[in-house]
């Protein structure tokens, strides 16, 4: 281990610049509603917040909606599930509109198209092609991105083969369009060399059907050669490939086969490819140790990079673990978690300081992005910092106005697909511990930049 | 003047109680302790289980039970008992009956949660145990042993409430109490599928309200009944009150016949449940009661899939379900019915899904699919399975996975539209063989399930409230899951039994298990002296 980082402090003088940065974030955020839609899903949020039973049924409508292909099952299912919610007055008016004999379809159809719009902006595009307009809007206005690809669940080695064909078509079709976009000098270089236009997140969830939480053998037999060909598509045409974390179930594999492929001679150089450390977990300093220890055996031309996050299981982890009787491997206490996050960014920075990782911190909560922002500074860096489409939107605008580096995690995908997303999204955005929802209710900001 | 009113008693409250953790072997250390463990167990077998007839070792004719997964392994040197040996296990019980009944409950619940103590200090120990004995996969083999810690300490904590009695009506004048008293000698017919949980429950059950108990376990599991039956004379349990006797039909028969007990309890296929209701009704010129049988026979039990189900959901839920400890479960999945709407997409993505089945040793953490428990079993698997696949519409039958080894292996097998007739439809297989049936309607389903003899467990997937409410209104099923896989009960959350020819029904791991192991007795005092309430 290089430091006690967990129980290290970020110094006495890096607050004042922590609560500056934030205020000038807040002021550079898009205050005026630039659309109608914009108002109406926050009152949406604000009403789901407010209404627990409301949530649920809003929830299990999303969740249940691509599976309804017809009016008429549409209309049923959000009748039932209004019904169900019956200490909510909200929800009783809704239910009796989707009853009506005259309401009934028109509400329904209202439903989906709410459901349909709340995932688009979320998702960036139906499949590359598609998505290629905003991702190079969002390219020409400063942004970077790194697209994920979603979709079903994978229990078939065909559904692995077609999401490993997907990702490839992907990186083709990003790789020939992005060659006519303008020059970007801010996204296309940092201290430590160049960085690819490209850039695909790829869950290995999706590459094998063979993931077993006893047994990581299996799943790194399972995924190696479809990620060492996604590997080498990426290293062919100057992309990057950034794996992404999963449940706590998958994690050991997922690192386990990425740096494995990694160590071999074929990649040594390229593609630039990346990792993901998820500070919720309580184990996430002994993770940063093992990949920081990677780094120093495996210096690359293109330093590894680390996307530090939250983590977006927080939920699934903790009923898994109660349900078990285990002790939950993510941290139940907000602000503990939020320390932890505090101090894993300082030792990415530090190890991006040396030249062997990129860190690229992707968070939503204001004091973390802050806090990054200022302790780089003070080290003389430029650290990449992440958000998600359609959550980050307006931390992303702020962020540019700011002149830092951003990139957005764009999903893409069709509406089957984006609805699980949907629902996570929907779910963190509305959480007790969400740092949006903190700031959706108004809480001042010096409580909100608050050392944790 | 009142008279003391005994205070309600909810036998088991939830609060009181909590499931023994199972191993979190997702950890890699978690793992190597296991094989440590197991590897610590090889060096000591084969296990030698002689009789235990009272504080009397027996030995009798030698027989062994082996490894599924390598059947040249022998895991135990068993002792099989005669009538003879049931006869005189029997007269022990019969003799220590008296003192086992009048210890108080308190004292029983101690003893048994003693017994449990034991068992979480060697956790690891005797799941290794359940993997070379039975061919249980680790997560399954845990799960057993979790799950035999889990009744021990539920059925104390039951035993102690049901000890308190029962509130009654209480007029002037009178003082009215009920209590409860322990039937009798009480034999428990052991099944080789959970070796150390349902035959722990079973015994710890009728033990804890008093009862002395001869113990019959599967021929497959007698080291297995060994180990459960050793920790609770470790804990206390006298020895009069607790005989295990190994053997295979004959010892089972003449327990079932025997005029002096009282209580049998019994886990297994239903044609030897139906034959145990039979034989035990019949009442013996020297005997002064009525058997009882309790009684948890076989399954056929169906998952139903609606038209607005989640196939992510339901493909790794019904893997789980109908080849998990290679469908050895009375809980396991055997049949799916599901809406015409999605029948192809769902065959279509289970029959790639079986494609990746692992069958191999239990021992291996990677196996999806252990060995079946023995030779007669695989090739009653391997008939069924060559009759559907003949029959069925589509067969998807896993054969390149099967191991070239001499385990009892079978290939997992999905079988699509054979008709109700097929005997892969009507009979209960007890192996990895699931078949797949298209429907019309959630109530065609429904229809089906009812006209079905065995009412085990079923599952549910849909994200209509009102259907969910509609099938648990109208299913016959003793456990319905809904949106999960149908097996893992625990004890305390999922209370386990069916009905028609499921078994008997009355719920082990449940609240009112422990009612079928006594007798209510109800005293009413007159407390009228001289015409005043005294």
């Amino acid at each position: 281990m290089l430091m006690n980082a967990a129980d290290a402090e970020a110094g006495p003088d890096l607050e004042p610049r922590i609560a500056t940065i934030g205020r000038e974030l807040v002021a550079k955020m898009p205050t005026a509603r630039r659309t109608p839609r914009a108002a109406v899903e926050r009152r949406v949020m604000g009403a789901m917040v407010a209404d627990p039973e409301l949530r649920a049924a809003v929830f299990r409508f999303v969740d249940v909606r691509p599976a309804c292909d017809d009016p008429r099952e549409l209309a049923r299912h959000l009748g039932e599930l209004l019904a169900e919610a019956d200490d909510s007055p909200l929800a009783r008016r809704g239910a009796a509109l989707a009853d009506g004999p005259l309401t009934r379809r028109a509400t329904a159809k209202a439903a989906a198209l709410g459901v349909e719009q709340m995932a688009q902006r979320f998702i960036i595009g139906a499949d590359a092609r598609d998505a290629l307009p905003a991702i190079e809007q969002l390219w020409r206005a400063g942004a970077a991105t790194t697209v994920d690809l979603l979709g079903e669940a994978t229990v078939t080695e065909e559904e692995a083969e077609s999401y490993a064909r997907r990702c490839e078509e992907t990186l083709l079709t990003l790789h020939e369009a992005s060659r006519a976009w303008p020059s970007r000098e801010r996204l296309e270089r940092d201290a430590l060399g160049p960085l690819p236009r490209v850039n695909l997140s790829v869950k290995v969830s999706a590459l094998t059907p063979l993931l077993r939480p006893a047994a990581p053998e299996r799943g790194i037999a399972g995924a190696r050669a479809r990620l060492r060909r996604l590997l080498a598509v990426a290293r062919d045409t100057g992309a990057h490939l950034h794996v992404d974390m999963e449940s706590f179930d998958t994690r050991e594999a997922i690192a386990e086969l990425t740096l494995a492929l990694l160590s071999e001679p074929e990649f040594a150089d390229r593609p630039s490819a990346g990792i993901v450390l998820q500070a919720y977990l309580t184990e996430s300093p002994r993770h940063l140790d093992r990949l920081l220890a990677w780094t120093r055996e495996h210096p690359r031309a293109q330093p590894l990079t680390i996307r530090l996050v939250k983590g977006a299981y927080w939920d699934h982890e903790t009923v898994e673990a109660l349900q078990h009787g285990w002790t939950p491997p993510v941290f139940q206490d907000r602000r503990a978690c939020d320390r932890n996050y505090e101090a894993l960014t300082r030792r990415l920075i530090d190890a991006q300081a040396d030249g062997r990782v990129r860190a690229a911190i992707a968070s939503h909560n204001l004091r973390s992005i802050a806090h990054a922002a200022a302790y780089a500074d003070a080290r003389g860096l430029d650290v990449e910092l992440q958000v998600l489409r359609g959550l980050g939107d307006e931390t992303q605008a702020a962020l540019l106005a700011a002149g830092r580096r951003v990139r957005a995690y764009c999903p893409i995908g069709d509406l089957v697909a984006g609805m699980a997303y949907l629902v996570r999204r929907l779910l963190e955005n509305t959480s007790n511990d969400s740092f949006l929802r903190a700031q959706a209710e108004g809480v001042d900001l010096t409580t909100l930049l608050e050392q944790p | 003047m009142s008279a003391t009113v005994p205070s309600p008693s909810t036998p088991a409250s939830p609060r009181a109680f909590a499931n023994e953790p199972v191993l979190e072997l997702r950890r890699a250390e978690v793992r190597a302790a296991a094989l440590e463990a197991l590897a610590k167990l090889d060096a000591t077998l084969p296990i030698e289980v002689p009789m235990l007839i009272g504080d009397e070792l027996v030995r009798g004719e030698a027989f062994a039970s082996v490894d599924p997964s390598a059947p040249e392994r022998v895991v135990a040197r068993a002792h099989a008992a005669t009538a003879a040996h049931v006869d005189a296990a029997i007269g022990r019980a019969t003799e220590a009956q008296r003192a086992w009944g009048a210890t108080s409950a308190p004292e029983r619940a101690a003893l048994l949660r003693r017994a449990a103590e034991l068992m979480r200090g060697q956790r690891t120990a005797l799941a290794a145990l359940a993997v070379r004995e039975c061919g249980k996969p680790w997560p399954e083999a845990d799960g057993d042993v979790c799950e035999a810690i889990d009744f021990l300490e539920y059925y104390a904590t039951g035993a102690e409430a049901l000890g308190r009695g029962r509130a009654l009506i209480q007029l002037p004048g009178e003082r009215n109490t009920m209590t409860y008293v322990p039937r009798g000698v009480t034999g428990v017919i052991a099944p080789w599928n959970f070796p150390l949980a349902i035959l722990c429950g079973m015994t710890s059950a009728a033990l804890a309200t008093g009862n002395a108990v001869v113990v019959k376990p599967a021929e497959q599991a007698p080291a297995c009944a060994k180990a459960v039956v050793d920790a609770l004379h470790a804990a206390g349990v006298p020895h009069g009150a607790l005989s295990l006797l190994p053997g295979g039909d004959e010892p089972g028969k003449a327990l079932v016949a025997d005029p002096r007990v009282h209580t049998i309890v019994f886990t297994g296929s239903c044609a030897a449940g139906l034959s145990i209701l039979e034989r035990a009704a019949k009442v013996e010129d020297n005997q002064f009661h009525i058997k009882k049988v309790v009684a948890e026979m076989g399954g056929k039990n169906v998952i139903i899939v609606d038209a607005d189900a989640d196939l992510d959901d339901v493909v790794p839920a019904v893997l789980s379900s109908a080849f998990g400890f290679a469908g050895q479960k009375c809980s396991a999945a055997s049949r799916v019915l599901v809406h015409e709407h999605v029948a192809d997409a769902l065959a279509q993505r289970l029959i790639g899904a079986v494609a990746t089945l692992k069958v191999g040793p239990a021992e291996d953490f990677a196996t999806d699919v252990p060995p079946v428990i023995d030779a007669a079993a695989r090739e009653r698997v391997r008939d069924y399975t060559a009759q559907g696949a003949a029959a069925a519409a589509r067969a998807a039958v896993a054969t390149d996975a099967v191991p070239d080894a001499d385990g009892f292996y079978v290939a997992p097998a999905l079988l699509i539209g054979l008709p109700d007739e097929h005997p892969v439809i009507a009979d209960e297989i007890f192996g990895p063989v699931l078949a797949m049936q298209a429907v019309r309607s959630i109530g065609e389903a429904c229809d089906r399930v009812d006209a079905a003899r065995f009412a085990l467990t079923g599952g549910l997937f849909s994200r209509s409230p009102r259907t969910v409410e509609e099938v648990a209104a109208r299913t016959p099923v003793g456990n319905l899951y809904v949106n999960r896989e149908i097996t893992g009960a625990m004890v305390g959350r999922q209370p386990f039994g069916g009905g028609r020819l499921s078994g008997t029904g009355p719920k082990a791991g449940g609240p009112d298990y422990l009612t079928q192991f006594v007798e209510a007795r109800a005293v009413t005092e007159n407390t009228v002296r001289h015409g005043l309430v005294v």
